[in-house]
């Protein structure tokens, strides 16, 4: 009698238990969900000089980090309200299906067929990349038919792995490809030799080639040929629309702004006739969800694209001037549609 | 033994129903399995809603959809291949560090058990100190020392100014050494090939029948058998004799550096991760082999090395004829346990860029291949190894195993 007692109090836990756990609401309402959470959860990259790295400190810095914090300040309008989750290329689209975090900000290149298998919805492109390859200057390569045979160091589960594959092969070049999980087991094989090249946006390569002969390595050579368009942005998942529009419309903000003229030291008390600018800074409600002076807490807070953009990547090399990330004015891709 | 309960008056009374013995265990056990499936339905349900919410497939599909990528360090697999064709290449790589660790593992498992027990004491401490340093540290932590020391910091030259050895005053390279990849010879099927696993199978079915001949020779006259040495001669012969007939069997392929220097043509190519791999799980799983060993020879009574010792056995005979056969009986099942453990630990290659099923698994479900059926398909191919050893090795120990009457 004893034993049916028992057995029946632990049914009713695990029922109990069970029932607690489920909350399958179908999804589309992340928005409540964050603005009720507090903070955001962000999906960032922790080893990649530029746009997402850790400082002796521990905290997260970089192009990517900066436009968590932008979300963050334009829906929650705390830019420090942010949780970052550092993900390996491997690991970044499961944590963004399960749930793990609410966006994915870390070097992420959209591809139809991250579109349609992955589940996510890319978002406005922040940063047009392509892809390159580095080597040691010492070994003379000058074009991509040099590398015959050669070991290829490539992170695993990225689109340079794939570009690479179907570059080579198109061309005929035979070559050997060694994978790794992330760049810091990479580092060490491809500075002793174990590959002779290194493959990786050329933002990215940029990166590692300050750190390297910044901190006293070889000198390294990034290949003219550059292989592929590489789009970098924001991914949400797939299915809570007015979560991907409050995202995008947080971080075109910031593009729009710099268009405008508007920066962090203008933004409070900026004074204008131009209708577009005050709607821009809180004159209109378009029903998105956000908050109506959502553009001066990411411009105060975080900064304009520019700011941003200025902040982190002439550091690694690549000025704003003359790249397709330059204002639709000044001959780039940056362009906002209007906030009207 | 179910009483009819007895009232006051001594009449017999009969149970209600939600007191009755029976009744009761039959209705836990139905809600129990409704419960437990109850549970797994709803889990699977809400994976299945998840994925389609986010319009994941969730068939199995993906397996005939090209791969994509190219494998690590081989050369012959096309990117086009399917999925499935890249999980055969990873089941064949699993498997072939599996094997190699184990029978390395196995060797020095052994070597290193007995020493521990010797009386040499130099022997002893050596051995000690092996089985505790590397058993305390966890199998990840030996491989990547293994891959780094070796290979990434270690002694070996960069592919284009690898070592090439050459030995006998040969004009081949027998040897090649690199920081990511080894040359050595191998052999080559020819047209022979056939013929000459024909007289293999023919010699081994010869020297099987001299045995038996030679022990019903024994047993008629009590003369020394020597069935070894027969079977093994016959056996000999029998296949020399194949391989005259077949001609050209085997030909040797020589490892060579290519044109561009950076990649070995022919012979026998061990990639740096394998070597790592292999050697890193063999030395790990030898120290808790050894202790599994050592802790079998101390299970056999002393009384049975006291009467070896009565009858002037030597120290190796001792060995070989009365200890070893009794601890290799107790220590099977706990070293089968060992070897399941390196077959998984396998899957820690990934770290040295081994390109084994866990590391391919992973690659391509970043890929953008479904992660729940692929995960799937991984566990799969695990459970068929880990149930395929075990019932070897079951299958040995039954036979070994000393039966009590």
């Amino acid at each position: 009698m004893m034993r049916i007692k028992r057995f029946a109090v632990m049914l009713l836990g695990l029922a109990l238990v069970a029932a607690a756990c489920g909350d399958d609401d179908g999804g589309g309402n992340l928005l409540a969900d964050v603005l009720d959470r507090g903070t955001l959860l962000c999906g960032v990259n922790e080893a990649q000089p530029g746009f997402g790295t850790v400082d002796a400190a521990g905290n997260f810095e970089g192009f990517d980090v900066e436009f968590c914090r932008v979300v963050a300040a334009g829906i929650l309008g705390n830019a420090d309200a942010v949780e970052y989750v550092s993900l390996t290329t491997g690991e970044r689209f499961t944590a963004l299906q399960s749930g793990e975090i609410d966006v994915l900000i870390r070097n992420t290149t959209w591809t139809a067929t991250r579109d349609g298998q992955e589940g996510a919805t890319f978002l406005f492109t922040t940063f047009y990349d392509g892809q390159g390859l580095m080597v040691p200057a010492s070994t003379g390569f000058t074009s991509l038919e040099d590398l015959a045979d050669a070991n290829i160091c490539v992170l695993q589960a990225t689109t340079t792995e794939l570009n690479l594959t179907a570059v080579f092969n198109a061309r005929g070049i035979p070559f050997n490809p060694v994978g790794f999980a992330d760049n810091t087991q990479l580092r060490p094989a491809y500075e002793e030799g174990q590959c002779e090249a290194w493959t990786a946006d050329a933002s990215g390569l940029a990166g590692w080639k300050a750190t390297i002969e910044g901190e006293g390595g070889e000198e390294q050579r990034i290949l003219p040929d550059i292989i592929s368009k590489e789009p970098l942005g924001p991914v949400v998942r797939d299915g809570d629309t007015a979560w991907a529009q409050a995202v995008e419309w947080s971080v075109m903000a910031t593009v729009q702004a710099w268009e405008f003229g508007i920066d962090s030291m203008n933004v409070v008390g900026f004074a204008s006739d131009d209708p577009n600018v005050i709607n821009f800074l809180g004159g209109l409600d378009p029903a998105l969800g956000l908050p109506t002076d959502f553009v001066v807490q990411i411009i105060s807070q975080v900064g304009n694209y520019e700011e941003i953009y200025n902040r982190h990547i002439p550091q690694i090399g690549i000025p704003l001037e003359g790249t397709p990330n330059e204002l639709w004015t000044n001959g780039g891709l940056m362009y906002a549609p209007p906030y009207r | 033994m179910i009483q009819t309960p007895i009232d006051s008056g001594g009449r017999q009374t009969s149970v209600v129903w939600y007191r009755n013995i029976r009744v009761l265990r039959a209705v836990t056990q139905v809600v129990a399995v409704i419960a437990v499936v109850g549970l797994v339905w709803w889990l699977l349900n809400n994976l299945v809603n998840n994925l389609n919410r986010q319009n994941i497939n969730t068939d199995f599909g993906f397996l005939n959809r090209p791969t994509q990528f190219q494998i690590p360090y081989d050369e012959g697999f096309n990117p086009r291949s399917s999925v499935w064709a890249m999980v055969l290449v990873g089941v064949k790589n699993t498997f072939l560090a599996g094997i190699f660790g184990i029978i390395l593992a196995s060797l020095l498992g052994l070597i290193v058990g007995i020493s521990r027990l010797s009386s040499n004491w130099l022997v002893a401490r050596i051995a000690a100190v092996y089985v505790e340093t590397l058993r305390n540290i966890p199998p990840l932590v030996v491989i990547i020392f293994f891959g780094f020391a070796l290979f990434t910091f270690g002694p070996f030259p960069v592919i284009t100014e690898a070592d090439q050895y050459s030995f006998f005053g040969s004009e081949h390279n027998w040897l090649i050494l690199s920081n990511t990849v080894w040359g050595v010879p191998s052999l080559i099927a020819e047209e022979g090939a056939g013929l000459l696993w024909v007289g293999v199978v023919v010699g081994l079915v010869a020297a099987g029948l001299v045995a038996r001949w030679r022990t019903r020779v024994f047993d008629r006259t009590g003369r020394p058998h020597h069935r070894l040495s027969f079977a093994l001669g016959t056996f000999l012969v029998v296949a020399f004799v194949g391989y005259l007939i077949a001609g050209d069997a085997y030909s040797m392929s020589w490892p060579a550096l290519a044109a561009s220097g950076r990649r070995i043509g022919g012979g026998l190519r061990l990639n740096w991760g394998f070597i790592s791999v292999t050697v890193a799980l063999g030395l790990y799983t030898a120290s808790h082999i050894a202790e599994i060993i050592r802790g079998s020879i101390l299970a056999v009574p002393k009384g049975q090395s006291e009467a070896a010792n009565a009858i002037a056995l030597s120290a190796f005979q001792r060995y070989r004829f009365v200890v070893l056969p009794q601890a290799l009986r107790v220590a099977v099942p706990p070293v089968i346990n060992q070897y399941l453990n390196l077959l998984k630990n396998t899957s820690l290659g990934v770290a040295v860029a081994y390109a084994e099923i866990t590391n391919l698994t992973l690659t391509s479900i970043g890929n953008g291949r479904p992660a729940p059926q692929s995960i799937v398909v991984l566990m799969g191919v695990y459970l068929a190894f880990s149930l395929t050893i075990s019932f070897m090795l079951n299958v040995y120990n039954r036979r070994i195993q000393l039966v009590e009457h």
